[in-house]
């Protein structure tokens, strides 16, 4: 929360960022996103999913710590096991990654981007190859550049939504997507039943939401949890990104996102702290750049436009003109980036800063002893929430 | 080969006598011209040009001159009287090479920004509004339209013997009619009062990356000279307490490159001959505001200082929070509360800091070290002490992770600085009094050499400078940033969770010109851009 104490030269306030707690009384939906708006039961499962993700991440670092003499779990639930001391600054805890994937990036100097390699087309049935937790769609009409889908929700919040409110999604779908997307095309089986999430408005039709294996919620929070495992070789303790990544094996080395949010988390552990995920958990674009942007010599930057969520929460965005505009035959290829037309998306995707929201306490009290050994965090699943929910915890669990 | 040499020591020879010497060597000169031309007539430029090609300052000279400079200044215990040396060196614009040359040949140059030019990309770099009705009009030299073809750098340690050299140079009556014009010209030179500082009072250019590679083999010698034993395997590799080594492709193309993933070396990219041992010179002239930076400073650190969270701060500290160091050099992260001189004179230490761990205790090589080092300093990860904002953070985060990936990803985005201040000081008012404007320009040109405008220069500024998300949250870059919005910030944190942010509706540095170049092998001046 932003306080003004007093006026700087020449006459711009200093504002002061009151500490927080971060405890919560329930998980809300990604983005604080209105989906089950006046649907407690929907709330109360998801709150109860992300619990239990929560809890297995928990559970599993507990197990794995108890197996390796690694002292006591520093990953915790805010809903459950909320803390009482405050927090360091957001900002001090914010893990910010590019958007655009960085096996697609340039490699040596002149080099550039492999943007076709980044956004090639993709079946129905098979995944986007974007896995940094951002993942787009090029709408193209002959040849030329329409609009450009920009999504970071995660696959799984997506198949809780399927159990629990299918005429939701076909909504989103018709909203976001389509109004010719039907029931069927979503649920092959019937409503609310095998939600095909790789179903051809998802992949080679549009993007409605995350596709990449890794791209999942579940992922982010076992991710976050197996990194405040404190690991040490041959004497030492690993604080360097990459020797931590291989070592722990909590994500793919090869990414802007993993390495960075294991590194910062595991730097948090390593100063004693508490960590967790703010809610509500998700993985976010927090900003985009525009500047250079231009269509005939005027900014183009506000044809970005977030249509889900807000920055820095940002759900879903589109980079698209308006429809003044495109009545009279512009698109997207003409907004030109540095004097020369826009030819990918990924130009865009590159300029779009992705994050999470980290919380870590003040205090430095717990001080763990590095495990010496090497390996991923095995999966200890604790018992099954509510029942209603047990449907989609079996679908995220991937 | 020396069996004694560890993998990390394998390294390239330099082709000395090719590269120009500000690019690897750095000329380190008090006074330094610098001359923008319009090339018109085709033969008259190309007989220009090869008139000027015998003065170009070459590696293997510039790096012998430097060599001698330090050993005397080491023997004498100050900077060496009379021994003086005035170099020379050139580069070109795509418009130049492409007036010389060809479109296409000026395309084989494999940088984006530099085939555009600096006013294309002004826009992104936050120079100037996107889709703003002015432009880059308002520039002293290199706005759209006025591009020059040539920059030629003149430097001495005498500025009578510069002023004589760049008269000499400069097109005129001995050359053929339509030799170049003269499109721009002016004088940069370092402070009398502060030697090395810039005009908000900083010391510039303390950190740079040291360049990998061989001057001569047999006996072996290096560019950057030694004085650290390798690291533990893994671990990044140091020329000198704080200057990580990094592979000459970064800086000179033809030449092995960073891994982005290790450090280790890749192998360059095929490349036309005529491009081997040239390097990217991007050329900004930054005006500096030093009443404004004062007067911010003093008016914030006032506030900050009526808080609980920052009740001892002062303007000067302040200046060094936003900044990374005091005014001295000596790096906040080693001197919390106010500056200490003796570090900022201490090489084994002005340099030495990490930001996400601790630093560790350099093990010197025999014959180098002093007997009584300073203790490794404190990292700071969270940015409690040096903000994710400061200056020096913004731009080199060291060992913290980036939004581009860890510490062997930002040793990719390392550039070499040349920058010069022109302009008169400003004068401090007695009785700490503020200063006020005196209507004289002052700032920095500043210059700088890489292989990529785009991944280098250009990503410092508009990814990380301009953003309060990158390379971490928590501000701009209050120094250079420029996010194209009424207000800057910085936020301030404290370790028990309260921070403060920090604002400015003024901008301190001002971009007023400035242009991408290629600065040529020295054969390929001769051989090629200077014949048809």
């Amino acid at each position: 929360m932003k306080v003004c104490l007093g006026f700087a030269f020449p006459g711009l306030p200093i504002q002061r960022m009151e500490r927080e707690v971060a405890t919560y009384t329930e998980f809300n939906a990604p983005g604080n996103n209105t989906d089950f708006a006046g649907q407690p039961n929907v709330a109360k499962d998801w709150n109860d999913q992300m619990s239990y993700i929560f809890g297995t991440s928990t559970t599993s670092v507990s197990a794995y710590l108890s197996k390796h003499g690694g002292g006591t779990c520093q990953f915790y639930n805010p809903v459950t096991q909320g803390r009482a001391e405050p927090d360091l600054p957001a900002s001090v805890t914010d893990i910010p990654w590019n958007g655009f994937p960085k096996k697609f990036d340039s490699k040596t100097p002149g080099q550039a981007p492999n943007y076709v390699g980044a956004e090639g087309p993709v079946a129905a049935g098979t995944n986007r190859n974007q896995d940094e937790y951002l993942e787009w769609f090029v709408v193209q009409k002959a040849g030329k550049i329409v609009s450009v889908q920009f999504t970071c929700e995660a696959y799984d919040y997506f198949q809780f939504l399927a159990s629990e409110l299918p005429a939701k999604v076909l909504e989103l779908y018709q909203t976001y997507i389509s109004p010719q997307v039907t029931m069927a095309d979503l649920f092959p089986n019937g409503a609310g039943t095998d939600y095909d999430y790789l179903n051809k408005w998802n992949t080679e039709l549009g993007a409605m939401h995350l596709t990449h294996p890794a791209n999942n919620l579940f992922a982010e929070v076992f991710l976050a949890a197996s990194a405040t495992v404190r690991r040490s070789q041959h004497g030492a303790e690993i604080t360097q990104t990459i020797p931590l990544i291989k070592c722990s094996q909590y994500g793919d080395a090869g990414r802007n996102s993993d390495p960075a949010i294991g590194a910062a988390v595991n730097g948090l552990a390593r100063d004693g702290r508490y960590v967790t995920i703010a809610d509500p958990v998700g993985l976010y674009m927090s900003g985009f750049n525009g500047a250079g942007l231009t269509l005939n010599g005027n900014d183009a930057s506000g044809f970005f436009k977030v249509v889900r969520g807000a920055f820095p929460m940002a759900l879903r965005a589109i980079y698209e003109l308006t429809p003044e505009l495109q009545a009279q035959g512009l698109t997207v290829s003409d907004v030109q980036l540095n004097g020369k037309p826009l030819s990918y998306g990924g130009q865009l995707a590159e300029r779009i800063t992705m994050h999470i929201a980290g919380r870590a306490t003040v205090s430095q009290n717990l001080h763990n002893t590095p495990i010496t050994t090497c390996g991923s965090v095995p999966q200890v699943k604790p018992p099954q929430p509510a029942e209603s929910s047990a449907k989609a915890l079996l679908l995220s669990s991937r | 080969m020396n069996a004694e040499k560890t993998s990390d020591e394998q390294e390239v020879l330099l082709e000395s006598d090719e590269i120009q010497g500000n690019i690897l060597a750095g000329f380190n000169k008090d006074h330094q011209t610098l001359i923008a031309l319009g090339i018109g007539d085709l033969p008259a430029a190309r007989a220009w040009l090869t008139r000027v090609a015998p003065h170009i300052s070459s590696l293997s000279e510039v790096a012998q001159f430097n060599g001698l400079f330090k050993a005397r200044r080491r023997r004498l215990g100050h900077d060496p009287v009379g021994l003086i040396a005035t170099w020379v060196n050139i580069a070109f614009s795509y418009d130049g090479v492409a007036k010389l040359k060809s479109a296409a040949i000026a395309g084989q140059v494999p940088d984006d920004a530099f085939k555009d030019g600096l006013p294309k990309r002004a826009a992104s770099l936050g120079d100037v509004p996107t889709g703003g009705a002015t432009g880059t009009a308002g520039w002293v030299m290199g706005g759209e339209g006025r591009v020059p073809d040539i920059l030629l750098i003149v430097a001495s340690d005498d500025s009578s013997e510069m002023a004589l050299l760049a008269d000499q140079l400069t097109p005129g009556t001995g050359d053929l009619g339509g030799a170049p014009v003269v499109l721009w010209k002016e004088v940069g030179d370092t402070r009398s009062d502060l030697p090395g500082h810039e005009h908000f009072g900083f010391k510039d250019g303390v950190s740079q990356p040291a360049v990998r590679g061989l001057l001569s083999k047999s006996p072996d010698v290096y560019l950057a000279v030694r004085e650290l034993l390798p690291p533990a395997a893994g671990a990044i590799s140091f020329a000198t307490p704080g200057s990580p080594l990094v592979w000459p492709g970064e800086f000179v193309f033809g030449y092995p490159s960073n891994n982005d993933s290790d450090g280790t070396a890749v192998a360059p990219a095929p490349l036309p001959s005529w491009v081997r041992n040239g390097s990217l010179l991007v050329f900004r002239r930054l005006q500096q505001d030093v009443a404004g930076f004062a007067g911010f400073l003093r008016a914030s650190a006032a506030a900050l200082a009526s808080t609980s969270d920052f009740p001892n701060m002062t303007p000067e500290r302040l200046g060094a929070t936003l900044v990374g160091r005091w005014p001295s050099g000596t790096p906040i992260l080693r001197a919390e509360i106010k500056d200490d001189p003796d570090i900022a004179k201490d090489p084994q230490s002005v340099n030495d800091f990490l930001y996400a761990n601790d630093s560790v205790a350099p093990r010197f090589k025999e014959g180098y070290g002093t007997a009584k080092p300073l203790p490794p300093a404190k990292g700071d990860p969270n940015g409690f002490v040096c903000p994710h904002a400061a200056h020096i953070r913004k731009v080199n985060p060291r060992d913290q992770d980036s939004d581009k990936g860890d510490q062997f990803d930002t040793l990719t985005r390392r550039i070499l600085r040349r920058g010069i201040p022109f302009g008169p000081p400003l004068p401090a008012p007695p009785g700490g009094q503020l200063p006020a404007d005196d209507g004289v320009e002052r700032g920095l040109h500043f210059l700088c050499y890489q292989t990529s405008i785009v991944q280098q220069f250009e990503l410092l500024q508009t990814d990380w400078a301009n953003s309060t998300a990158n390379p971490k949250a928590g501000g701009h870059d209050l120094i250079i940033g420029q996010p194209g919005t009424p207000i800057r910030e910085v936020e301030l944190a404290t370790s028990v969770g309260n921070s403060q942010i920090v604002q400015t509706n003024r901008t301190f540095v001002m971009m007023t010109g400035g242009g991408y170049f290629f600065s040529p092998s020295i054969s390929s001046l001769q051989n090629f851009l200077a014949v048809p």
